[in-house]
């Protein structure tokens, strides 16, 4: 596929829209991996944490810098692992609050 | 060529660093294993304070560096997001508004603009603080920055000046001449020629320092976050909790009416609003090497601890953890300086949970010391030099 399998104007990552463009911009920046694309535009750093769009920016980086997919790397899995209150986080701990 | 100076880390101080130095017309070389901003200075909060610093140098440094951060939003077209939204210290206890009173005089004294607020005007300035609490300290001049931000900015603005930038390159010696000079930096990438070696690698700083078989005693000292998902405005300021002071500095004897969970990790209130519309709810600190793990027990203290302070937070969903290690040294004061036993080889390194703070100060001071002018302020306090008459005294 070309670097244009994508379009400029998609909306890659929805809970921050962020377009391919402004991705491919972030790599030209010298974001070399889904870490360093999401640090430059926030692409992953919404409400579902890259679940949607991480594919999406691998498979950018894979294009534009003709790499494979395991060199783009994935974001760090960190907890929680769906979005949770803090009241129901703090009540693991066998607080009553 | 030959770089008049090959700075190793890009994190808040290395850029900085970098930056100053280019400013200078030093031709500078900056090296990173990794990206820009990939170790520490990603993994913090964004905040520099003057709140959280002891009186006199630590505050002196703070103070000018926050200054300094003015100047530099002004001037660079990256923009990092400085955003003066001052500091507030909140008391639950009259023990703790005692102890707040006296250094708010104290750092008032000095000349810095700081005071005690009451119980009410807290309020209006913070509605969704918990109602119990007795009054705080009011640091007006407090900002915040996006600490990648300020890294990208740093580089950013260093290129428009020459600055050649080496990421993801890793080095496996650093050469000396036959009298132990400073010569090269050998990396995978090739040598890298150059007059002086500046170490602003952090917590990795001491990987550094043994290529030139120097011991620098920075430590990894773990700090852990949780981020909300973007919701309405429930904070406006910086605000802390006065037992922030005790996690810092661990020689401050002080207990709080705590749980056993909150108390064992170390854990201190500690809330900010980001650009966009995310909370960052902290903190704990402690030591665990290098492991950076998110920690469950450690992220139910945390929400415990925010609730106490912000009872909304209940209703409000994490949506992530993080976590990362920030250099630590024992005295609590970083290091910037010239290295005596190897000539061209100067540190800049263990700002613990600081760096952010310090960036533009460590980096005009270091280019001022590499130019052999006079620094700003004294810093003799801060010299790696500090270490070795330690252990001889000892």
């Amino acid at each position: 596929m070309s670097s244009k399998g994508i379009p400029d104007d998609m909306l890659v990552c929805r809970c921050e829209e962020i377009t391919a463009d402004e991705i491919r911009q972030a790599i030209r920046e010298g974001a070399r991996d889904v870490t360093g694309v999401k640090r430059r535009v926030r692409a992953g750093m919404g409400l579902c944490q890259g679940r949607i769009c991480e594919k999406f920016v691998q498979q950018i980086l894979c294009q534009e810098l003709h790499m494979g997919l395991v060199q783009t790397g994935r974001s760090t899995a960190r907890p929680p692992v769906r979005p949770v209150p803090f009241g129901e986080l703090a009540r693991g701990c066998g607080n009553d609050l | 060529m030959i770089y008049d100076v090959t700075v190793i880390g890009a994190g808040a101080i290395g850029t900085s660093v970098a930056y100053h130095l280019c400013k200078k017309g030093f031709s500078v070389a900056l090296i990173d294993r990794g990206d820009i901003a990939s170790g520490s200075s990603s993994h913090c909060d964004a905040v520099a304070l003057i709140s959280d610093k002891a009186p006199g140098l630590d505050t002196k440094m703070g103070d000018a560096s926050i200054r300094h951060y003015r100047e530099l939003a002004e001037s660079f077209s990256y923009d990092f997001e400085y955003d003066r939204k001052g500091c507030l210290y909140v008391c639950e206890t009259e023990e703790e508004l005692a102890a707040a009173s006296s250094y708010a005089k104290r750092q008032a004294a000095d000349g810095y603009d700081m005071k005690i607020v009451d119980a009410k005007t807290m309020r209006e300035m913070e509605p969704y603080l918990a109602d119990d609490l007795l009054g705080g300290i009011w640091t007006p001049g407090d900002i915040a920055v996006c600490p990648y931000k300020v890294c990208f900015a740093f580089v950013e603005e260093g290129k428009k000046l020459g600055l050649k930038v080496y990421p993801y390159t890793h080095i496996s010696r650093i050469r000396l001449s036959a009298n132990r000079m400073v010569e090269a930096v050998e990396t995978d990438a090739g040598d890298i020629l150059t007059k002086r070696v500046i170490n602003c690698a952090g917590v990795w700083a001491p990987d550094v320092g043994k290529l030139v078989g120097l011991d620098i005693p920075i430590q990894p000292r773990k700090g852990m976050n949780l981020i909300s998902e973007q919701t309405k405005r429930i904070v406006w300021h910086k605000v802390m909790e006065f037992g922030y002071m005790m996690s810092k500095f661990e020689s401050i004897n002080f207990r709080r009416n705590v749980s056993s969970l909150v108390e064992e990790y170390n854990v201190a209130f500690n809330i900010e609003y980001t650009k966009a519309d995310n909370i960052l709810l902290g903190g704990y600190r402690g030591f665990r090497g290098f492991d950076v793990r998110s920690e469950l027990e450690a992220m139910q203290a945390i929400a415990e601890r925010g609730i106490r302070f912000y009872p909304c937070l209940k209703g409000i969903n994490c949506i992530r953890s993080y976590a990362g290690v920030r250099p630590y040294v024992k005295d609590h004061l970083p290091v910037v300086s010239a290295v005596d036993e190897v000539p061209g080889f100067y540190i800049a390194a263990g700002h613990e949970g600081d760096g952010i703070c310090l960036s533009p100060i460590t980096g005009k001071l270091m280019a001022q010391l590499v130019a052999g002018e006079t620094t700003d302020f004294d810093i003799r306090r801060l010299r790696f030099s500090r270490f070795t008459e330690a252990q001889r005294t000892a």
